[in-house]
């Protein structure tokens, strides 16, 4: 049985070039996801919806709505069910100055996609898909032109790992500190490389397969 | 509720060391049962075995994983399917302090979470059937406890202690010695019948370690069993015993004192002793023989475990005979080295506070 994983994340899934702009990507297989497609084989199907700027539940007063993972979540589960496991893998833009979050509130943030990923229970026959979050490897102190726009942000970022675990064992969920593999690139200081999609892909196939999946 | 903070209680304990005993769920005592009884398992198994969610087995062993209790392996390549990574206790996740009272003999270990015994002392007793101070014993139990560096220390379960019921003289009351110890070494203290805790730590890291029904013999200075159930002790604190033990080898010897004492030491083999050995093992084995007959009468009993401080060879040769009597059941000597019962003695603190009843 071919079984499907939805990577729900921001410009580190997408995989903008660390440095470069927005319409610089890395290839599908040096993309963490496309590391993860690779390692667990035909039998798995892995969609990648990485957005550039996605927030966790912010409209963004600059960039657009279009940028709340959560308005998009829903129909993004949608389109895609049958869902065995969900990846997030979101927090680094909740950090911008402009909302001024605290760490924990972003981990709230997460904590309100899983809640509505539950309600949804886009999973087969109906179900609740697995659920794992991965916190974001810490920011660096440099980062670029972007420091204006994420002031304050490289503190936070590195509290972002506990709060996002609380988070994940108040509702029961997979996680994965993603700061224990890779780091963010000295290029623009909050992106991450092909090396480090590369270890990040590799990891999350154990972490994958480690939850364990009868008859996979 | 759905947009309260997350619930602070269900986290592990981020601080090093052990939890403490009131955090500790049902859950993640029903997962760490599961590693005690098996060398490694995995997410799949124990969600098979307990029923638990997937999602709930991964936030217990990453918490467990972060207190140290549990660790990964090496993934393995399946023949079918993806590869599989084994969860295994940490060795170094717990330690344990076991104390036996016996005829002769009080022994003090320290064994490691999978139950490697790293100490053992054996503080012969001034007369046979007598227990000295409990000053003593704390001594003793002081020195076991500062052979383990600091961090390991911070790490000690409890006290396990394993006394004889009826008490030999000069013993001081159960509760007594257990409130002592309690007070002196700030640990918990479990007190459980000597026999009962040699069948479990053989249950627990021994030889039964994957048998659910087995009978269970401690040839010690008379004959004792015990029936194992689907990992349950049965009756518990029975004080029936027979003389066929070393106290009756000791008997049919000559009152040669330098030959008998040989029977209670720690020596790796007994003194050529001839004919008056054979007869022993023979009265010895007959009476292993009809206990475990009498009992296939009502359950299919597989396995026999036979546990003692005597040479490993005389354990052998008895279950030689008693496979010979009877082919359908496998006589095994039991694996927890010199001191069975001060090593099943360390496995109650484990069993009381990582296990489920």
């Amino acid at each position: 049985m071919a079984r499907t994983v939805l990577c729900f994340g921001d410009s580190n899934t997408h995989g903008q070039i660390p440095g470069r702009g927005p319409l610089d990507r890395y290839r599908r297989e040096q993309r963490w996801g496309g590391v993860l497609q690779g390692l667990l084989g035909p039998n798995w199907q892995v969609i990648e919806e990485g957005l550039s700027g996605r927030t966790t539940v912010h409209d963004d007063p600059i960039e657009g709505s279009l940028k709340n993972g959560r308005t998009y979540l829903r129909p993004c589960l949608q389109s895609h069910a049958p869902l065995d496991l969900i990846i997030i893998m979101l927090g680094t833009n909740d950090l911008k100055r402009r909302f001024n979050m605290p760490p924990s509130e972003v981990a709230m943030g997460i904590g309100c996609l899983v809640h509505d990923i539950r309600e949804l229970s886009p999973g087969r026959t109906g179900n609740d898909p697995e659920i794992m979050i991965v916190a974001p490897p810490p920011m660096l102190e440099d980062l670029k032109e972007w420091e204006s726009i994420f002031s304050g942000a490289q503190e936070k970022s590195r509290k972002l790992a506990l709060e996002f675990e609380i988070m994940a064992d108040s509702l029961e969920a997979h996680f994965f500190d993603a700061g224990t593999v890779c780091q963010c690139s000295p290029a623009d200081g909050f992106h991450i490389d092909e090396d480090a999609h590369r270890l990040l892909g590799e990891a999350l196939a154990q972490e994958v397969l480690a939850i364990g999946w009868p008859d996979a | 509720m759905r947009f309260a903070p997350p619930n602070p209680l269900r986290i592990a304990d981020r601080a090093s060391g052990l939890n403490s005993l009131s955090v500790r769920s049902y859950n993640e005592r029903l997962v760490l049962s599961l590693l005690l009884q098996n060398e490694a398992t995995t997410r799949l198994e124990i969600g098979e075995k307990t029923g638990l969610s997937a999602q709930t087995i991964s936030v217990i062993v990453r918490s467990l994983e972060q207190e140290g209790l549990v660790v990964r392996g090496e993934a393995q390549k399946g023949r079918v399917g993806p590869p599989t990574t084994p969860l295994m206790l940490n060795s170094e996740g717990a330690y344990s302090v076991g104390v036996s009272v016996g005829y002769h003999n009080t022994h003090i270990v320290v064994v490691d979470f999978i139950g490697n015994v790293q100490h053992h002392r054996v503080m012969p007793h001034k007369a046979a059937d007598t227990f000295d101070a409990p000053e003593a014993l704390a001594l003793e139990i002081r020195l076991a406890v500062a052979g383990l560096s600091e961090s390991r220390q911070a790490r000690i379960a409890g006290v396990g202690l394993a006394l004889p019921t009826p008490p030999i003289r000069s013993e001081p009351d159960h509760d007594v010695l257990h409130r002592y110890l309690e007070a002196e070494f700030g640990l918990p203290v479990f007190v459980q019948n000597d026999i009962t805790a040699a069948a479990g730590g053989e249950s627990l890291f021994g030889t039964a370690r994957q048998l659910q029904d087995f009978l269970f013999f401690y040839l010690g200075a008379r004959l004792h069993c015990r029936l194992v159930l689907n990992h349950q002790i049965y009756n518990g604190n029975s004080p029936l015993s027979y003389d066929v033990g070393v106290l009756a080898l000791e008997r049919r010897l000559p009152a040669d004192s330098a030959m008998a004492e040989k029977l209670w030491g720690q020596d790796l083999s007994w003194p050529p002793l001839g004919a008056t050995l054979a007869d022993w093992q023979q009265a010895c084995a007959e009476n292993l023989i009809q206990l475990a007959q009498s009992l296939l009468q009502f359950i299919e009993l597989r396995t026999v475990v036979l546990s003692s401080f005597v040479p490993a060879a005389i354990c052998e040769a008895l279950c030689t005979l008693v496979r010979q009597k009877i082919p359908s059941v496998n006589a095994v000597v039991g694996r927890t080295s010199a001191a069975p019962k001060a090593v099943g003695a360390a496995s109650l603190p484990f069993s009381s506070r990582f296990m489920v009843n």
